[in-house]
């Protein structure tokens, strides 16, 4: 029996090249009646948890995968496919599964209907499946003190009274129970908040507490919600899994060890909190200020303008910082009515958060007023009103005027908020720099240098020069240290200038030159291999010397001839090129076998 | 046939080196033309965005693209156009090529975050590393990276010709090796960002994401014109894509434009 599965849920075909064999496989088993059901990895799970639901088609593939409905409390989310082959008593079998996640939003009964899916041209049709999910249940007091709660998740919220657009912060709070070696993969598996947006998400530094019996670790999660309607609200119950590690019970042992060298027992766990509620008050509807645009929270605020010496049509740049706590991101600059005889343009602001959840910082506005005439003697003050929770009151803040001296100006160009460009091409939008008039280089689309297998060969160079000159130091160095290397080189290579050097003076038939170079290049190369100097080698002292080097008694008997011939020279010169012709390769025969004794 | 011959063999290689002449000569006419060509389309899309025709702007400036010829300022006032006639998401992914060729240019970045700003619900958000890394391009940290490399090399090999130098060459390429390392840091970040990581703009007003590559799919979550959101995985003519943080789910490819880089 042979069985396959392949695979194909990831970014690309597991087995690309076995492919037609597949299909011809599957062309094969498609003779036979073709099947589709759907199941359920598990029938019943907890909140937080998520099940598999596997559609198999056997014996043929559906034209189109059928996609599970819609069930209300449901996330369903596809996976990818799987196929298998099996060979089984020659017998050809093909399966093709659909694999989808099924995530519960709630606890309940589920029911996911019939699907139906056309195979070859026939209907199939699945049975409906059924799906239980569980509530996670909270742990009591008495579990909790009592030490048998291994890990708990809590919900807490400053105020249970709020206003629309307020940012309150939520603090959630996961207990781990001291035994717990390893806690990870955590993450949310709903966050019901009815009425409220949920922000940005913070974690605190872990704190240790004890409770009961136990010391639990207590892992702090502030997150940031603002009501976004009136009336009666809730948050909860947040659900969450993750994984922990666990003393193993069966390694036993001595204890003291046992906290060292026990490898623990990994566990899932679900964990839920409380359900909330708040209520959400509508803002009060009397003593509303003018400017009141929506601001919530505690405020202050600061104002600068400049230049303050300006001509008609000249910017000056109005810099309103509003510092304080609330929903800084959502702050808007209010209108300033008392502004009219100023050309406004719309503001540009930075946000700095002084905490992680960016609802307690500052954020700037740069706004950019031009004056329209010469009846202008100052800014008008500037006010912002804000709505504060606190004392259930609106407040303003107001910002006195600001003295200007304004001139008859020509035609100014309207200041841009972003570059100082030249004004002659098109009237400045608001918010955004004008276009170009110049088309500037064509560029070419290429890859880039990084991509070029021929640059990056190229970038081999340094280093390749660097280990040319890395070895040529280490055999100059080796060199310098060594006289007898040295002497060696400096040998071979006059001897073999030498040999040139005789070739001619043979040929020019020049005895007594001849011979003095001979005497000398014999002196030297012997000197070198029996390394001694050059002078004090005689024919007495090659027989004396080389012999226990392992010179072969030829090579011995051939320089004493040369020896001999040069010595005879002095009183009988040979006359004969031919001659001279010949001791000269003589001598290069015998320096070759000098050359390959050990030195 | 003699005459013919003759004057071929005496002035056969002159004229061949002519043609080549010619050739080369017709090459830098030809491009001539094309560069005076796209001048004129160029100056004819701005006319139509003076006038107010911003669509109309937006298509020649993509036209020009479309023929090969590619410029900071082609693609700037492409995005300014697309911004114009109320396609954010067109003029985010043109402000964003613009940003690739001329990263440091004041005005793509000022049009590009003041677009940015305009986009609502899940969106990438860059890093201040990314922003410092995106000040050059991938071509000028590779050169920067190589000269670097380069120096520190040429430092090691004068420090072998010339070992009485070693001691004053020592910090040196130390200190080039260092930077060397540095650079080389953000050059592979960079070249990771822009070479394997590519971007979707959502370029339809509003876009639904759903859990799987199907029209029938769940809906996972909602993006709005402009959203900049990271390619996952690309199947049937559907990509995955996501916010970088909790939002992940499948898009129709021709609801957004893809660019490189993250």
């Amino acid at each position: 029996m042979l069985n396959m599965n392949v695979w194909n849920c990831g970014r690309r075909p597991v087995l690309p090249a076995a492919a037609p064999a597949l299909m011809a496989l599957a062309a094969a088993a498609a003779l036979h009646a073709a099947t589709f059901s759907a199941a359920l990895d598990r029938d019943t799970i907890t909140l937080g948890e998520s099940a598999t639901l596997s559609l198999t088609f056997e014996g043929g593939s559906p034209q189109k995968v059928p996609i599970p409905p819609s069930v209300p409390g449901l996330q369903i989310s596809y996976v990818g496919p799987s196929s298998q082959f099996s060979f089984i008593n020659g017998q050809v079998s093909s399966a093709v599964t659909h694999h989808f996640t099924i995530t519960p939003q709630r606890a309940g009964h589920f029911v996911i209907p019939s699907l139906e899916a056309v195979v070859g041209g026939q209907v199939l049709r699945s049975d409906p499946v059924e799906l239980t999910v569980l509530q996670p249940n909270q742990p009591t007091a008495a579990q909790i003190t009592s030490g048998s709660q291994v890990a708990f998740m809590t919900l807490a919220l400053p105020e249970r009274t709020v206003y629309p657009g307020e940012a309150v912060v939520a603090e959630l709070k996961v207990y781990l129970r001291d035994d717990v070696q390893n806690f990870g993969n955590f993450q949310f598996t709903s966050r019901p908040a009815d009425g409220f947006a949920i922000g940005k998400m913070a974690q605190g530094g872990t704190e240790r507490a004890q409770i009961g019996r136990r010391v639990y670790s207590i892992i702090p999660i502030s997150l940031e919600l603002t009501a976004v309607k009136t009336g009666s609200l809730s948050v909860g119950p947040f659900t969450a899994e993750a994984t922990i590690l666990l003393p193993s019970p069966n390694q036993g042992g001595d204890p003291f060890f046992a906290q060292f060298f026990n490898t623990g027992e990994q566990k899932q766990i679900s964990l839920i909190t409380e359900r909330l509620e708040v209520r959400s008050l509508p803002l009060p509807t009397n003593d509303v200020p003018a400017d009141f645009n929506g601001a919530i929270g505690q405020y202050t605020l600061s104002v600068s303008a400049g230049p303050t010496n300006v001509a008609v049509g000249d910017p000056i740049t109005v810099r309103v910082q509003i510092s304080g706590r609330g929903a800084l991101d959502a702050l808007v600059l209010p209108d300033q009515p008392a502004w009219r005889d100023f050309k406004v343009y719309p503001p540009t602001s930075k946000l700095e958060t002084d905490d992680r959840l960016g609802i307690e910082g500052k954020k700037t506005f740069e706004e950019i007023v031009s004056p329209e005439n010469t009846d202008v003697h100052e800014l008008p003050e500037f006010s912002f009103s804000f709505f504060d929770p606190d004392t259930g009151g609106y407040r303003s803040l107001r910002q006195p005027p600001v003295p200007l001296t304004v001139r008859p100006g020509g035609a100014v160009a309207a200041p841009t908020l972003a570059s100082a460009r030249p004004a002659n091409a098109q009237p400045p939008a608001p918010g955004i720099v004008p276009i170009k008039d110049r088309l500037g280089a064509l560029a070419q689309l290429t890859p880039p240098l990084v991509a070029r297998p021929g640059f990056l060969a190229v970038q081999s160079l340094p280093l390749l020069a660097w280990l040319a000159a890395l070895v040529w130091r280490k055999r100059t160095d080796s060199l310098a240290n060594n006289p007898r290397l040295r002497r060696q080189r400096r040998v071979a290579q006059l001897v073999q200038d030498g040999l040139s050097e005789l070739r001619r003076l043979a040929g020019e038939n020049n005895s007594e030159e001849f011979f003095a170079t001979l005497h000398h290049l014999l002196q030297e190369q012997l000197g070198e291999r029996l390394d001694c100097p050059a002078l004090s080698i005689t024919d007495a002292a090659v027989e004396e010397k080389l012999r226990p080097r392992g010179a072969s008694e030829a090579t011995v008997a051939a320089l004493r001839e040369l020896f001999q011939i040069c010595n005879q020279a002095r009183y009988a010169p040979i006359k004969g090129s031919q001659e001279l012709a010949a001791v000269a390769a003589r001598f290069e025969r015998v320096v070759t076998e000098l050359q390959s004794l050990k030195a | 046939m003699k005459t013919r011959s003759f004057t071929v063999g005496r002035f056969g290689p002159r004229l061949r080196g002519l043609r080549w002449l010619l050739l080369l000569a017709l090459f830098f006419r030809a491009g001539t033309v094309f560069a005076a060509d796209v001048q004129a389309q160029f100056d004819a899309a701005n006319k139509l965005y003076a006038e107010g025709k911003f669509a109309a702007a937006a298509a020649a400036y993509e036209k020009i693209v479309r023929s090969g010829a590619v410029s900071a300022a082609l693609y700037f006032n492409d995005g300014d156009a697309e911004l114009k006639a109320g396609h954010l998401g067109r003029a985010i992914a043109a402000y964003r090529r613009a940003a690739l060729l001329a990263p440091r240019d004041a005005e793509t970045r000022a049009n590009l975050a003041f677009a940015r700003s305009q986009v609502e619900g899940p969106t990438l958000r860059e890093s201040h590393w990314e922003n410092w890394l995106g000040q050059l391009t991938l071509n000028e940290w590779t050169t920067l990276t190589m000269v670097a490399f380069w120096l520190t090399f040429a430092l090691l090999v004068l420090g072998q010709i010339r070992p009485a130098l070693k001691p004053s060459l020592r910090a040196g390429a130390r200190g080039a090796a260092v930077v060397t390392i540095f650079l080389g840091a953000c050059l592979g970040w960079e070249a990771a960002r822009q070479l394997s990581i590519k971007t979707a703009v959502v370029v339809a007003p509003k876009a639904v994401a759903r859990s799987g590559p199907f029209d029938e799919a769940q809906q996972a979550f909602a993006v709005h014109d402009g959203a900049e959101l990271v390619v996952r995985d690309e199947r049937n003519g559907w990509l995955q894509v996501g916010d970088g943080a909790t939002h992940i789910g499948w898009l129709p490819r021709d609801q957004v434009e893809v660019i490189a880089g993250g």
